[in-house]
């Protein structure tokens, strides 16, 4: 840092302090159920349960998302991929919603693979337009969607158009917009204004953030940029998942399972249902499907739209990024298309 | 601890900017370890319930190899920030950014929730769902495919093996047909948890399994009704039985179910390792 004399002979001291605190946490793991016994009431253990499967669930597609991101940040070219893009802002909006095709991170991933996106070169549209298109434009969710519901009722098509559509059209809302970067949060601008990774080499000054005449290797950037995009995805995380589990123990399902036949509500309380289960978008197919009998089709297409796009773990981990005013807004406007693509299911399909 | 190892390296050497150096220091230990201590939690947590084979309480086995995997490359990030000091000078080239006592107050966030985090994951036996959640979501209201679990139940039953018919294979089959006669000379023999039946609790139970599909907090109970009045004198809520007898057209007028079993035994059971079906 301030005083670069020392590192190499330091590393040795960091390393160990982390093998020495890993260690410790799988001891601390490894004998505390010998003294558990503390027994909890239900709802509080079945909150802890629920949370940590959210988190379990979705870790590994943050950590994939990050390292995601640290590829096109830190390993691609400056410009890899905005390379490739048409110019025509449309036409541009319309590629960057199919690049989930060759990302299929989970949503939660996608949070932090929009943000490197961005500080590489996305205008803020266009990353909300990723964001958005990317969980239901993917192979996998395609494919599971596909499994769970073939092309019957047309559930399948209408997630893929409604996918893009809703992506795309919010997209060229925000590319109106006079001041796209006042939606974000003001720390990520921040971010986003200090050159540290990408342009480094391109621009050929010394990064900001570094001590003169010693530039970090790509590694040590990658690892850098672990430790502040886990800073930030990581308490957003924790709490989104803990605000699922809590919604799950509190709120009876069956509240909303008795509004299933109706055209009208079956679209309602399924986009209530996605917002509360947060389920990835990469598996909701299979999720709903055992809700199949008991709602209408349009209840379900809404379900794969929205759900995918909106639910209270994204908004947690889209605030990192976003601010509270532009998120309401999206998830408005999210919520009116999903409800009127499942509505055209029902009384047209 | 993690606070021990680094505010030797944390602290400035002298104060070059007009923030005092313990906002600095506070928004230096926040940017810097909250994410590593949550990941680290997190890994570990992930990593040991993979290696004892527990992970199946939270998640679904079809995540197993991935989770763990990705966990471990999370270790690795996790264990390699160690070495590497960078990220610490960033933080005091961010001119403008929130006041010292929002830095202090980021830093108290900081640390209640990887405290809350570590005890809760690390330290808190892990544990399956109970009937808590269960009574928040219509028992057999979802979470069957009901075509498959219903051939393979169709398979077992061209056995005519239906002791080995599991609460899920019932369910689907009990979904298909809820005719008395064509259940009439068939035992059940079926392990779950006492699960009461909301309409009619003194005297029908569910023995209950949660389906899951992706991860637990989308987990659906599934049950066979089981009438046998006064029920609650010998199991309790949550207690895992094995039930073995024959349908009837269930005695209980208010229970929602046609069919219910007529218990000849119930055994109490250990929770078996893989609570859950798929």
């Amino acid at each position: 840092m301030h005083s670069d004399r020392g590192t190499s002979r330091r590393v040795p001291t960091g390393l160990i302090l982390g093998v020495v605190l890993v260690a410790l946490a799988f001891t601390v793991r490894a004998l505390s159920p010998a003294f558990a016994g503390w027994g909890l009431p239900d709802r509080a253990q079945d909150t802890i349960t629920l949370a940590l499967s959210v988190i379990i669930e979705s870790a590994p597609f943050v950590f994939l998302g990050i390292l995601l991101s640290t590829v096109v940040q830190v390993w691609l070219p400056h410009g890899f991929i905005t390379r490739f893009l048409p110019r025509q802002p449309v036409l541009r909006r319309a590629s960057i919603s199919l690049l989930g095709m060759f990302f299929p991170v989970c949503e939660c991933g996608n949070v932090p693979l929009a943000r490197g996106f961005m500080v590489g070169g996305f205008t803020v549209p266009e990353s909300i337009t990723f964001l958005l298109a990317a969980p239901i434009l993917n192979p996998v969710t395609i494919i599971t969607t596909h499994q769970a519901f073939g092309f019957s009722d047309g559930i399948l098509i209408t997630r893929i158009v409604a996918g893009f559509v809703i992506a795309n059209v919010i997209g060229w809302l925000y590319s109106r917009h006079p001041n796209p970067d006042s939606l974000l949060t003001r720390t990520f601008s921040a971010s986003c204004a200090v050159p540290d990774a990408p342009g480094d080499e391109h621009l050929g000054h010394e990064g900001h953030g570094h001590a003169p005449g010693r530039r970090p290797g790509r590694i040590e950037r990658s690892v850098d940029l672990f430790t502040r995009e886990t800073a930030v995805i990581m308490p957003a995380l924790f709490i989104g998942s803990l605000i699922a589990a809590l919604t799950q123990v509190f709120v009876p399902r069956s509240v909303l399972l008795a509004l299933g036949s109706n055209p009208v509500w079956s679209v309602l309380a399924m986009m209530a249902l996605a917002f509360i289960v947060a389920v990835c978008s990469n598996v909701d197919a299979f999720f709903v499907l055992s809700f199949g009998s008991t709602f209408m089709p349009g209840g379900i297409a809404s379900f794969l739209t929205f759900g995918a796009m909106i639910d209270v773990k994204m908004l947690a981990l889209m605030r990192t990024t976003f601010t509270t005013r532009a998120l309401v807004q999206i998830t408005a406007l999210v919520a009116l298309m999903s409800a009127a693509a499942g509505l055209l299911v029902n009384y047209v399909a | 601890m993690w606070r021990k190892g680094t505010s030797r390296t944390a602290v400035p050497r002298q104060d070059r900017q007009h923030l005092s150096r313990r906002d600095k220091l506070a928004g230096y230990l926040a940017e810097r370890w909250r994410g590593i201590g949550l990941s680290l939690v997190i890994v570990v947590a992930t990593i040991w319930l993979g290696v004892t084979g527990q992970l199946g309480l939270y998640i679904h086995p079809r995540y197993f190899i991935f989770t763990t995997v990705m966990a471990v490359l999370g270790l690795a990030f996790v264990v390699a920030s160690f070495i590497f000091r960078t990220p610490a000078a960033r933080e005091p080239e961010s001119e403008g950014s929130p006041s010292a006592g929002r830095r202090t107050l980021v830093l108290g966030g900081s640390a209640l929730l990887l405290a809350v985090a570590a005890v809760t994951v690390l330290a808190l036996p892990p544990a399956t769902l109970t009937s808590a959640t269960a009574t928040q979501r219509e028992v057999n209201s979802g979470g069957l495919d009901s075509e498959a679990a219903a051939s393979d139940a169709a398979a077992l039953v061209g056995n005519g093996d239906y002791e080995r018919l599991s609460v899920k294979e019932w369910v689907s089959l009990l979904a298909q047909s809820e005719d008395p006669a064509l259940y009439a000379d068939k035992t059940a023999k079926i392990t779950g948890f006492v699960l009461p039946d909301a309409a009619d609790p003194e005297n029908v139970f569910y023995v209950a399994r949660f389906v899951v599909t992706c991860c637990a907090v989308d987990a659906q109970p599934i049950g066979v009704a089981v009438y046998q009045p006064g029920w609650q004198a010998d199991y309790d809520t949550d207690d895992w039985v094995q039930v073995t007898g024959t349908f009837v057209s269930n005695p209980s007028v208010r229970s929602a179910d046609t069919l219910a079993v007529l218990p000849t035994t119930i055994e109490p059971v250990d929770q078996p390792s893989d609570p859950y079906v798929y």
